[in-house]
């Protein structure tokens, strides 16, 4: 990291943006979690996949988790919102102990998960109707959730024939015509390829202006994190725990711009430093292995 | 998709390509036709196979009791013993006869010997099938033959046997110039000689003739009551209709809820699992004893044998439903309920119905069981009392039946499948011929079908 950037402190932030978490810390607490922990049973002994995690997310705030594989990111979302239950340690949401799932905290997960029978309407009509709403009620309110993520003329389709980034379009909206208290959002972007992660970077992030939703993100991609989120708390793997919790310098609104300003590298490289494991020493010299015997002057 | 196609275009044997339709419809036919061909070939071309000799002639030799009749059949190897045999029996008479000690026979033995000729009379149309005893009638055509006004068309006489006739003739007319068998020689007559044409086993018959059987009896009333073949056929399928809905009646719901909760599954599976072990056709005693020898015990059959597999299937399927699909209802605040009615249910839908469709395919074995329990009854009954007859040329148009609709419904499930369930993988990627299409058109949900942009 020699010749790196001349990168100022991912804690140095802008009086804009430290003027923006100021009123953040003080709105109010949507979600507790108090001394979190789960152990997992496995044949070589016991797995302490999540270990005393203490964590307070405020209204209307943007949250990411992050860590190295293993450090139980997944596991701690599940147990959020109800999945999984914990070994010890509560989760409270506005106050109240939560104890397995409900519509109150949605979630969107990587493999999408929409019901195949239902047609994209009836996809986001499904958490209203169980609801008690009526089916003309909820009709209308899916269209409305529909057309804001951009989908409405795809409202009679089947998820069978809608692209990847199509079906995590309304599995959010499926999950936002809830209206869930706070949204978990697990890798929503994994299975996607380059450019339409970055479209839904950028769908998610018009979303959330628009509507007043608190988010916890899990991803393992740095720049994603960065870009999103208002904080991002870094889990350590083995046992997993919280590493740091970092307040993103970038101010808002974020637009793909901002990838190569020196707050965002900066805190990109922070994470860097967290996560990425210490280089592989190289002092070995090793010999170029030939896969033909042409003796060519390639090096 | 459709460069590789091309490329691929000239191999017929490419490992894991898909041929060109045309060729697939083409191998389509022949793997249908093929089979059909070597049925044709084994029957019509006479040195494939043919390893008896079916008798044109009734024969029987002396000291042996067994009468052959016309139709009869024996083995290539043994019709030369036969046959020598009979030629020895003539050979003593005609040198008792040379010697002018001619052997005496009985009147009885003499019309036996000359009621060997009837099937000749039967095939020609000169004897009904009820006159195969006439001794008056046949006593013409013995003259007819022998004095050459009558020739055997259907049956070519041997000169051999030629011979043989005119010879018992100048003997019969000698005794009785017109008919009275009260009169007819008491010195033996000459056997005719064994004739046949090289055939088959009886258990193989020809094309022609299990179509011409077929044909016969689902067009006749049969007499003495029996049910004609299309009320054994309806029969039939009532029976494995009703073991059928009662195994699904009960068994679907039981197996959703194996697969959806553990404790109906520990509660249940394993014994279902050890039952199934147990053959369902060794109940039958059972079934019979207690229901009575009319249909119920045949569909308890069919129940019980379908029963116990549809269960374990189905609980398996539905274990098979994606959890994720549940763990999503739940974060949109499905409770248990709704979890069974609107994901599990709709979810495991086409795979259930695809199983049913495989279980189905199974009841029709228990039928064929069922049917032979107590009272024989439907297409089963027709079959095992043919075949006890060795009619088997009216046995395989009923087992040809079987396997059709077998076929068909299955066919036809298999297409249902995909309008049903237009939304599955499966039903996306099946070609759509012009009747789907036509079906679908009836549907609201056309936008599935137009191609999507994103």
């Amino acid at each position: 990291m020699s010749n790196s950037l001349e990168l100022p402190s991912y804690l140095e932030k802008s009086a804009a943006v430290s003027e923006r978490f100021k009123k953040l810390h003080r709105r109010p607490v949507k979600l507790k979690v108090e001394d979190l922990s789960k152990k997992f049973e496995t044949p070589k002994g016991e797995l302490v996949a999540l270990n005393q995690i203490n964590l307070e997310i405020h209204r209307r705030e943007f949250i990411t988790v992050i860590g190295p594989s293993g450090c139980g990111k997944t596991t701690l979302i599940r147990i959020l919102a109800g999945l999984d239950f914990p070994t010890s340690g509560k989760v409270k949401l506005e106050g109240k102990k939560m104890e397995g799932p409900g519509a109150e905290r949605g979630m969107v997960f990587q493999d999408y998960t929409l019901f195949p029978w239902l047609s994209v309407k009836k996809n986001v009509m499904f958490g209203l109707e169980i609801k008690g709403l009526g089916s003309q009620k909820a009709e209308a309110e899916a269209m409305e959730w529909l057309e804001i993520v951009g989908l409405a003329k795809f409202a009679e389709a089947y998820p069978g024939q809608l692209s990847g980034g199509m079906k995590q379009r309304v599995a959010i909206a499926r999950s936002l015509a809830n209206r869930p208290e706070i949204l978990f959002l697990d890798e929503p972007f994994g299975a996607l390829d380059a450019q339409t992660r970055a479209s839904m970077q950028a769908y998610l992030l018009k979303i959330w202006q628009n509507v007043d939703v608190t988010v916890l993100f899990v991803t393992h991609d740095l720049d994603e994190a960065v870009y999103l989120s208002d904080r991002i708390l870094v889990l350590r793997a083995n046992p997993g725990e919280i590493d740091e919790l970092i307040e993103v310098p970038v101010p808002r609104p974020r637009d793909p711009g901002q990838f190569l300003t020196p707050e965002f590298l900066a805190t990109k490289k922070r994470l860097e430093e967290l996560i990425r494991p210490p280089e592989l020493a190289q002092n070995e010299e090793i010999p170029m292995i030939r896969l033909t015997e042409v003796g060519d002057e390639v090096e | 998709m459709i460069k590789k196609k091309a490329k691929n275009k000239d191999h017929w044997f490419s490992i894991r390509k898909e041929l060109p339709p045309a060729r697939r419809t083409l191998l389509t036919a022949c793997s249908f036709f093929l089979p059909l061909l070597v049925w044709i070939t084994v029957s019509y071309v006479p040195f494939i196979w043919h390893p008896d000799i079916k008798l044109q002639l009734s024969a029987d030799r002396v000291g042996v009791t067994t009468v052959f009749t016309a139709g009869d059949r024996m083995s290539k190897d043994f019709f030369p013993t036969f046959v020598e045999a009979v030629r020895q029996e003539n050979r003593t008479t005609l040198d008792a006869q040379k010697k002018g000690k001619p052997l005496s026979g009985s009147r009885r033995d003499n019309i036996k010997k000359l009621r060997h000729l009837s099937p000749v009379g039967v095939a020609n149309g000169w004897l009904e099938n009820n006159q195969r005893q006439d001794d008056e009638k046949l006593f013409e055509i013995w003259k007819g033959l022998a004095e050459e006004t009558l020739t055997s068309k259907a049956i070519s006489l041997s000169k051999e046997n030629l011979e043989i006739i005119k010879d018992n003739w100048r003997a019969l007319s000698k005794a009785t110039p017109t008919f009275n068998s009260k009169l007819y020689p008491t010195e033996a007559l000459l056997k005719l000689i064994p004739q046949g044409v090289s055939s088959n086993p009886v258990y193989l018959p020809a094309p022609h003739e299990v179509i011409a059987a077929g044909w016969l009896d689902f067009n006749t009333q049969p007499d003495n009551g029996m049910p004609t073949m299309w009320e054994r056929y309806r029969h039939s399928l009532s029976i494995i209709f009703w073991g059928f809905a009662y195994s699904c009646l009960l068994g679907i719901p039981l197996a959703i809820l194996c697969g959806s909760f553990d404790f109906f599954s520990k509660l249940h599976e394993p014994f279902v699992d050890f039952f199934r072990y147990m053959p369902a056709p060794t109940f039958s005693v059972l079934f019979v004893a207690f229901l009575g020898t009319s249909d119920a015990p045949k569909i308890m059959l069919v129940f019980v044998g379908t029963f116990f597999q549809l269960v374990l299937v189905i609980a398996n399927t539905t274990r098979l439903l994606e959890n994720s699909l549940l763990e999503a209802a739940q974060t949109l605040g499905a409770n248990r309920r709704q979890l069974l009615a609107r994901v599990i249910l709709p979810g495991i839908l086409p795979n259930l119905y695809n199983d049913l469709r495989i279980l189905l395919g199974w009841a029709w074995t228990w039928l064929v069981i069922a049917e032979l329990i107590g009272e024989k009854t439907g297409l089963t009954g027709f079959i095992d009392t043919q075949g006890t007859r060795y009619n088997f040329d009216r046995v395989f148009p009923v087992i040809i039946l079987i396997g059709l609709t077998g076929f068909f419904t299955d066919r036809l499930l298999f297409w249902l499948r995909n309008l049903f369930f237009p939304w599955t993988e499966d039903a996306r990627q099946a070609p759509k011929g012009p009747l789907t299409r036509f079906v679908l058109s009836f549907r609201d949900r056309t936008a599935y079908f137009k191609k999507s942009d994103s």
